[in-house]
């Protein structure tokens, strides 16, 4: 990347602001000047809401920890994209020189009936807690470490496992789903402890009350449109859903529990 | 809805199969029809059935749509893909689609399933030449020509989503197989758009 080429940037943002859970919300347009092409997504709505602090308005109120695309609080729908336009990204990984002089940039929070808006772009994301609350314990032995060699894990298997335990819990799987859905959430969570031996003596109850949970909290069902999969930052797989899928089937066909 | 919607396509091949010997005349359409008809135990079971899987495959599709709906409940006001490349796909419109289909589902067994249309002059069944001349009847007809060529390819349409989604659904994704099973599902789905669109576009001219 060469620094000497950034550049500045004024643009226009039309931005979701609405005072709490029950009130109704709206668009509001900004204007923001001097922007640096070399700022993250996070580091421009710092600066707009320093300008609107000065000013006296409220600031717009986003969720954010990390800033380094692994804690997943930070989605919002950036011109109708989850964690905006680039693929494998979090919002506080978008960086400004995806955006070009003049643009208007329209923020929105991520939207379903499981994820009710706190204010702004602010979204409760607990029903995901409640999830894997509900997929409750892996059972592991105390005492020494066993011997490396008893339990053999295929590197392949594990690269299984690893990539879905990749999953950060964002939320941009459900709210660019056109049906909300939460499987590719559910799947990775799923798939990850299912492939694992660790995971095997809850294998079916997990997936059981992981399920279970996710219809309660009013995720919706998938129809295998896959835009879950190009919005996912941790590049969860559709894969996963087809494994989560045969977890269910078997779980609920053949197991006692 | 996978279940249902693959047991479907089992239909349709035996469906398009059937019907495609009325590229051949009346003769070998005609027999077709009574071998079938004298299997009338047999029939009666299969159309039954496929009652059954076919009110179930709606049902599913309307229950889930509802709960989807309500999932989704508010729209944002900008949305775009982020599937390279996808600007609009069957996917969907897999509700819409279907309603359609369904749409002409219903004209087409009003036409030739219950004998209503008073304007088409049916044989009676009795009639050898019946099973020929009144499908060529229904076909000519210009209501039912125009919707069953638009409920065909629209069905084509459907299934180049439905048939490899099913699979998905039903948990059978590999990484050796699940490309193939895209492929065809796209090919199935102009084999069946194609091949029953030819038959209302090219039949009623050739057998006047
Ligand atoms: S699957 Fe991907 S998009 Fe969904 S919560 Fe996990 S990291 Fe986010
Ligand atoms: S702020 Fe933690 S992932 Fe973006």
């Amino acid at each position: 990347m060469n620094h000497a080429a950034s550049k500045n940037l004024n643009l226009t943002l039309k931005i979701w602001r609405q005072a709490g859970p029950k009130q109704s919300g709206g668009l509001k347009t900004y204007q923001v000047s001097g922007i640096s092409t070399d700022m993250s997504f996070l580091e421009m709505l710092d600066v707009l809401n320093e300008q609107l602090i000065a000013s006296g308005e409220e600031p717009v109120a986003f969720d954010h920890d990390c800033r380094e695309g692994i804690c997943g609080t930070c989605g919002v729908v950036i011109n109708g994209q989850a964690h905006g336009p680039d693929s494998g990204t979090t919002t506080c990984q978008l960086h400004m020189r995806r955006f070009h002089d003049g643009d208007t940039i329209v923020i929105e929070p991520w939207l379903a009936k499981a994820f009710p808006i706190v204010r702004d772009l602010i979204v409760d994301r607990s029903a995901f807690d409640r999830i894997i609350q509900a997929g409750g314990f892996v059972s592991v032995n105390t005492g020494n470490a066993p011997e490396a060699n008893t339990t053999l894990v295929p590197h392949h298997v594990q690269q299984d496992a690893m990539n879905a335990a990749a999953c950060i819990g964002c939320g941009a799987c459900v709210a660019s789903c056109k049906n909300a859905s939460a499987m590719l959430f559910v799947s990775a969570k799923v798939s990850h402890l299912a492939s694992l031996p660790q995971g095997q003596a809850e294998r079916s109850k997990r997936v059981l009350n992981m399920v279970a949970t996710m219809d309660a909290e009013h995720f919706g069902n998938c129809t295998n449109t896959g835009e879950c999969e190009a919005a996912c930052p941790a590049k969860i797989k559709l894969t996963n859903i087809a494994q989560l899928n045969r977890e269910y089937m078997k779980a609920a066909l053949l197991s006692k529990e | 809805m996978g279940v249902t919607g693959l047991l479907l396509c089992g239909f349709l091949v035996a469906h398009l199969a059937g019907n495609l010997l009325l590229f051949m005349g009346a003769k070998p359409f005609n027999e077709y029809a009574h071998a079938l008809h004298s299997q009338w135990e047999l029939l009666a079971v299969a159309e039954f059935g496929l009652v059954v899987l076919f009110l179930a495959h709606v049902y599913l599709a309307v229950a889930t749509t509802i709960g989807n709906y309500r999932a989704r409940r508010d729209f944002y006001v900008l949305k775009q893909s982020k599937v390279p490349g996808r600007i609009i796909g069957a996917n969907s419109w897999m509700f819409a689609s279907g309603s359609v289909v369904l749409g002409f589902v219903i004209l087409h067994l009003i036409d030739l399933r219950l004998g209503l249309r008073s304007s088409l002059q049916y044989l009676p069944e009795t009639d050898l030449e019946a099973p020929f001349k009144n499908t060529l009847a229904a076909i000519s007809d210009p209501i039912s020509r125009v919707v069953y060529f638009v409920g065909v390819i629209v069905l084509g349409v459907h299934l180049s989503h439905g048939f490899a989604s099913a699979f998905q659904s039903l948990g059978l994704n590999h990484p050796k197989y699940t490309p193939l099973i895209k492929i065809i599902g796209k090919i199935f789905g102009v084999i069946i758009a194609v091949g029953f669109a030819s038959i209302v576009v090219f039949v009623p001219g050739m057998w006047r």
